[in-house]
C-alpha cells in the first residue's frame, strides 16, 4: 500500500513542480507576491511528495516486494536490511529519484532561509530550482520508473551486486549526490541574478556558503569513493581514472576554481563574467557526472545502466541549459564589467587566476580523456580508451603547479607584490623545502615527481605554519593572551582565511600520500600453511607473513574462504590479519576482501589472489595451498588523514560565526542614544557577518 | 480502496496548500529587509575587511612599512569612496521618505547620519579600524568598542614606532 502511495505521490509531484516553476517566474516578472508564495509552497510540497515517494520505494525494498522491477533487480530476501534500505540509490532508477529528493531538500532549505531576504532574487532562483527538479521528476516518471511492476511476483530477487555490499559504497553515492545537488542552488542564484539584473556583489557572497557546502560533500564523496576502491576492488590502488571517478572529479575541479575566484570578485570586483561562467560550468558538470554514472554511456567499474535514451535526454538537457545560460550572460554583459584592472602578474589576483586556469586545464584534460573512447568511436569506429598513464602524465604536473601556487597565493600581496614582500615571506619556506629535498635526495629518492611533491609540499606547509605562527604571535602580543587562546581567537575572527589554510594543509598531506605510490613494493607467492614470505617496505621495514591456514564459512548469501596470517615487523610479532575470498550466491560472483594493516606511514595490503584446486579436498596443508599478493603502500594513510583535515578545514570556513546577527537600524531609528554611537556598534558587528549568516544563505 | 482514499486526501491537501495564496490573496514578502546590506554597504564592508587584513598582515610581519603604507592608503581610499556611496544611498532613502516626516525631524536625522559618517571617515583615516573585527572606532579609542581588542594605532604609539 505504501509503495503504491509513493508512486502516486511521484505523479502529483510533477504538476505541482511545473506549476510552481511557472508561477515563480511569472510572480518575479509581474511582482505578484501571491504567485511567488504559491510557488514557494510548491517547493515545500514537492519535497514532501518526493519524500513520500522515496519512503514508498524503501518500504518496497524492506518488504521484499519483488513484483517491482527495481526491487527484483537490486535486492534479495537474504540481503542485509541496511543494504535493502540503501537500495534506494543502488541502481539507476532509484538513484534518479534520490537525486530529485536531495535537490528538493536543498531547494526547501534555500527557499526557507531566504523567506525574508534576497527577495528580488528568490522568485527566479526558486523557479530555476523547480525547473531542474521537474526535469528529474520527468525522467523518473517516464524514462526510468522506479515503481514499474513486473506483472508477477518472483519468489526472490536477483540480489545486489556484492561489490556494492560495502559500508563505504552505501555512504559514497549519497554524499556525492548531496554535493551534486547542493550546487544547483548557486546555479539558481546566478541565473536569478542574471534574470533580475541584480548583478552586484551580493549574490555571489550569498552563494559562497552553498558553494562550500556542495564542495564539502563533493570532497567527502570522492574520498569515500577512493576508500571504497581501495578496500573493495582489491588492486591495491584507490584511483583508476575510471569514468565514474572522473565524473565526480570534474565538478570538484571547477568548483574549487570557483571557490577561489569568488574571492577576487569580492575583494577586487573583477572576473564577474568568469565567475558566472564557472557557476554554470560547475552545474553542467554535476549533471554531466550524474549522466555519466547513470547512463551507461561509457563502461566503467560501477556504471550499471543500460538504457541509452536517457543519455540523449541528459545531453539535450545539458545543451539547453548551457545555451540558455550563455545567452543570459551575453545579454547581461553590460552589467558584468570589471571594476578594476589587473595591476601586476606578481599579485594575489594573478595567483588566483593562474589557480583557476590550472584547475580548468585539469578539468579539460580529464574530460578529454574520459570522452576519448566515444570520440574515437565516432571518428574511427572503434573505442580507444586512454588509460591511467595518460591521466597521470597530464595531471601530475598540473597538480604540482597547483601545489606551488597554494604556497604562493595566500601570502603574496593583493594588487602588486614588491620584491621585499616576496623575500620576506618566501625565503625561509624555500630554504626549508630545499633542505627536505636535499635530505630526500641523499636518502636515495630519485623519482622526480615524488621528489617535487615532497619538496614543494614542505615549502607550502612551512608557509602555512608560519602564517599561523605569526598571526598567533601578533594576536597574543596585542591582546596579551596566551598563545593557545590567541590561536583560537585568531581562527574564530577570520574563519574563512584560516579554514582555507587548514584545507590547504589537508591537500598537501593528501598529495604527499599520492606521491607515496611511487614507492609501492609488491610480492607474490604461493604458500602452504606454515610457510612464510617477506617483503621490505620503502621505509625499510621488513614484514614477514606466515600463513596459518584457511577456514570456510557460509553466510546467508555467500561462501567465505578466510586465510589467517601472522605478521612480524622487523622480526617482532605484531599480530595476525585475515584476507578472504568470497563466492556470492546471488548474483554468482567471486570477490576479494583484502586484509589491510595500517600504521601512520604505511599499509600492509594482503590479497588472497588464488586458491589451489585442491582446496577443500582435505585438511592436510597441501590441500590449503593459496597464492598471496602482498603490497606495502607507503603514505596511503596520509590520504585519509589529509581528507579528514580538508573536511575539518571546510567546516571551519563554513561554520556560522559566533557573532550575533544584527540589523542595521533604519536611519534614524534608536535616536534616543548618543548620536551615532548605537548605530556604530551595530555597524561594527557587520563585518563579522562575512563569516557568519546562520546557514548557507543564498 | 484505502490507497485511493489516502491518495485522494494527499492530492487534495497538497493542491489546497499550494493554491491557497492565489485564492486567498496572501502575498510573500517582497521588500528588502532592513538588515540586508545594500550594494554600497557591502562594498564598504569589503573595504573595511581588507583594511583589517592589511593591519593584521603588517602586525604579523608579513608587510614591511613601505608596503603597509601603500596598501593602507589605497584601501582607505576605497573605503572612503564606498562610504560616500553609502551616504548617497541614505540620502536618497531620506528624500524618498521625507514627505512622511516632519521637516525638522528629517533634518535632525540627516545630521545624525552625517555626523556618523564623519566619524567613520575619521576613524578610517586615523587607523582606528579594529584589526580583529574591522570595526571603525572613534578617534580616541584605545580598545575596540565592538570586541574589546586593543587597537593597533594605540599599540604602535605606546611602542613609539
Ligand atoms: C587543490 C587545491 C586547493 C584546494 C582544495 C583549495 C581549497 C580552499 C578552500 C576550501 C578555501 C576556503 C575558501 C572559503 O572559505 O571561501 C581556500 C581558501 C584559499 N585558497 Fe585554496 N585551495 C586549493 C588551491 C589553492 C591555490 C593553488 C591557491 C593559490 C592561488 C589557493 C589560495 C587560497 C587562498 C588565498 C585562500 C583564502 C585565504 C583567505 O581567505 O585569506 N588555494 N582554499
Ligand atoms: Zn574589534
Amino acid at each position: 500500500m505504501i509503495p503504491a502511495l509513493g508512486e502516486f505521490a511521484l505523479w502529483i509531484a510533477l504538476p505541482i513542480a511545473l506549476w510552481g516553476c511557472a508561477l515563480a517566474f511569472l510572480g518575479g516578472r509581474w511582482l505578484r507576491g501571491d504567485l511567488i508564495l504559491s510557488a514557494e509552497r510548491s517547493t515545500y510540497a514537492v519535497f514532501g511528495l518526493l519524500f513520500v515517494a522515496s519512503a514508498g520505494l524503501i518500504v518496497a525494498f524492506m518488504g521484499d516486494r519483488f513484483d517491482y522491477w527495481y526491487v527484483y533487480n537490486y535486492s534479495s530476501t537474504n540481503l542485509h536490511p541496511f543494504f535493502k534500505f540503501s537500495g534506494l540509490w543502488a541502481g539507476q532508477r532509484g538513484s534518479l529519484l534520490f537525486w530529485a529528493l536531495n535537490l528538493s531538500f536543498f531547494s526547501v532549505l534555500a527557499v526557507w532561509l531566504n523567506r525574508r531576504r534576497n527577495r528580488e532574487l528568490m522568485p527566479y532562483a526558486n523557479g530555476v530550482l523547480l525547473a531542474v527538479t521537474s526535469f528529474f521528476i520527468i525522467i523518473t516518471l517516464f524514462v526510468t520508473p522506479p515503481f514499474e511492476q513486473l506483472g508477477f511476483t518472483p519468489s526472490d530477487g536477483r540480489g545486489l551486486n556484492p561489490q556494492l555490499q560495502n559500508y563505504w559504497m552505501t555512504i559514497h553515492p549519497p554524499t556525492l549526490y548531496l554535493g551534486f545537488t547542493a550546487f544547483t542552488v548557486p546555479f539558481a542564484f546566478a541565473i536569478a541574478a542574471l534574470l533580475s539584473g541584480r548583478l552586484d556583489a551580493r549574490w555571489i557572497e550569498g552563494t559562497r556558503r552553498w558553494v562550500l557546502t556542495s564542495w564539502f560533500f563533493l570532497t567527502l564523496g570522492i574520498i569515500f569513493g577512493m576508500r571504497w576502491a581501495y578496500e573493495e576492488l582489491g588492486w591495491g590502488g584507490y584511483w583508476f581514472w575510471d569514468p565514474v571517478e572522473n565524473a565526480s572529479l570534474l565538478p570538484w575541479l571547477v568548483a574549487t576554481a570557483f571557490v577561489h575566484s569568488i574571492m577576487i570578485q569580492e575583494n577586487r570586483g573583477m572576473l564577474k563574467v568568469w565567475n558566472m561562467g564557472l557557476v554554470v560550468l560547475t552545474f553542467l558538470m554535476t549533471i554531466f557526472a550524474t549522466f555519466l554514472t547513470r547512463s551507461g554511456l561509457i563502461e566503467s567499474v560501477h556504471s550499471f545502466a543500460q538504457n541509452l535514451t536517457i543519455a540523449w535526454i541528459f545531453l539535450g538537457f545539458l545543451g539547453v541549459v548551457g545555451t540558455l545560460s550563455l545567452g543570459l550572460i551575453f545579454w547581461r554583459l553590460p552589467l558584468l564589467h570589471s571594476e578594476r584592472q589587473f595591476e601586476s602578474l606578481l599579485s594575489r589576483e594573478a595567483a588566483f587566476l593562474l589557480n583557476n586556469l590550472v584547475l580548468l586545464g585539469a578539468a579539460f584534460a580529464v574530460t578529454w580523456g574520459t570522452m576519448f573512447p566515444l570520440i574515437t568511436e565516432g571518428l574511427i569506429g572503434s573505442r580507444v580508451a586512454v588509460g591511467p598513464p595518460f591521466f597521470n602524465q597530464v595531471n601530475i604536473p598540473i597538480g604540482l603547479v597547483l601545489l606551488a601556487l597554494m604556497g604562493i597565493g595566500p601570502v603574496i600581496a593583493w594588487r602588486k607584490a614588491s620584491a621585499r614582500n616576496l623575500k620576506r615571506n618566501f625565503l625561509l619556506p624555500t630554504a626549508l623545502g630545499l633542505a627536505v629535498g636535499t635530505v630526500l635526495y641523499v636518502a636515495g629518492v630519485r623519482h622526480h615527481y615524488a621528489w617535487l611533491t615532497f619538496t614543494i609540499g614542505t615549502f607550502v606547509l612551512t608557509i602555512i605554519v608560519i602564517e599561523f605562527w605569526k598571526g598567533t604571535r601578533a594576536r597574543a602580543r596585542i591582546e596579551a593572551e596566551n598563545h593557545f587562546t590567541a590561536f583560537i581567537h585568531l581562527v574564530r575572527r577570520n574563519r574563512r582565511r584560516w579554514g582555507g589554510y587548514i584545507v590547504h594543509v589537508g591537500v598537501v598531506i593528501m598529495f604527499m600520500g599520492f606521491a607515496g605510490s611511487a614507492f609501492d613494493r609488491e610480492a607474490r607467492e604461493s604458500l602452504i600453511p606454515g610457510e612464510s614470505m617477506s617483503i621490505v617496505s620503502a621505509f625499510g621495514h621488513e614484514y614477514t607473513l606466515t600463513y596459518q591456514g584457511l577456514s570456510t564459512h557460509q553466510d546467508p548469501n555467500m561462501w567465505r574462504v578466510i586465510a589467517l596470517m601472522s605478521i612480524q615487523r622487523d622480526g617482532v610479532e605484531v599480530g595476525t590479519m585475515t584476507t578472504e575470498r568470497q563466492m556470492v550466491v546471488a548474483p554468482p560472483q567471486p570477490i576479494t576482501e583484502v586484509g589491510i594493516r595500517s600504521t601512520l606511514f604505511e599499509d600492509l595490503y594482503v590479497i588472497l589472489s588464488t586458491l589451489d584446486e585442491q582446496v577443500g579436498m582435505g585438511n592436510e596443508p597441501q590441500h590449503q595451498r593459496a597464492t598471496f599478493q602482498v603490497l606495502v603502500n607507503p603514505l596511503v594513510p596520509w590520504i585519509w588523514y589529509g581528507g579528514l583535515i580538508v573536511a575539518a578545514g571546510t567546516l571551519v570556513a563554513l561554520w556560522p560565526g559566533a557573532g550575533v546577527p544584527t540589523r542595521i537600524p533604519a536611519p534614524g531609528a534608536g535616536s534616543g542614544t548618543a548620536p551615532g554611537a548605537e548605530r556604530r556598534r551595530e555597524e561594527a558587528s557587520r563585518p563579522e557577518r562575512a563569516a557568519d549568516p546562520a546557514a548557507p544563505v543564498g | 480502496m484505502t490507497v485511493l482514499l489516502l491518495a485522494g486526501l494527499l492530492a487534495t491537501v497538497v493542491v489546497a496548500y499550494v493554491l491557497h495564496p492565489v485564492v486567498a490573496g496572501r502575498w510573500a514578502p517582497m521588500e528588502r529587509e532592513v538588515d540586508e546590506l545594500t550594494e554600497a554597504q557591502h562594498r564598504k564592508r569589503v573595504a573595511l575587511l581588507a583594511l583589517r587584513d592589511v593591519e593584521y598582515d603588517y602586525h604579523a610581519g608579513k608587510l614591511d612599512d613601505a608596503d603597509y603604507r601603500k596598501q593602507k592608503s589605497q584601501l582607505s581610499l576605497e573605503a572612503l569612496t564606498a562610504l560616500d556611496e553609502e551616504a548617497g544611498e541614505w540620502r536618497t532613502r531620506f528624500d524618498a521618505s521625507a514627505h512622511e516626516l516632519g521637516e525638522r525631524e528629517e533634518r535632525a536625522r540627516r545630521e545624525e547620519v552625517e555626523a556618523e559618517i564623519a566619524a567613520l571617515r575619521a576613524s578610517i583615516r586615523e587607523g582606528t579600524v579594529c584589526t580583529q573585527c574591522a570595526t571603525p572606532n572613534p578617534l580616541e579609542s584605545r580598545y575596540c568598542g565592538e570586541c574589546g581588542s586593543a587597537l593597533p594605532g594605540r599599540e604602535r604609539a605606546r611602542r613609539g614606532t
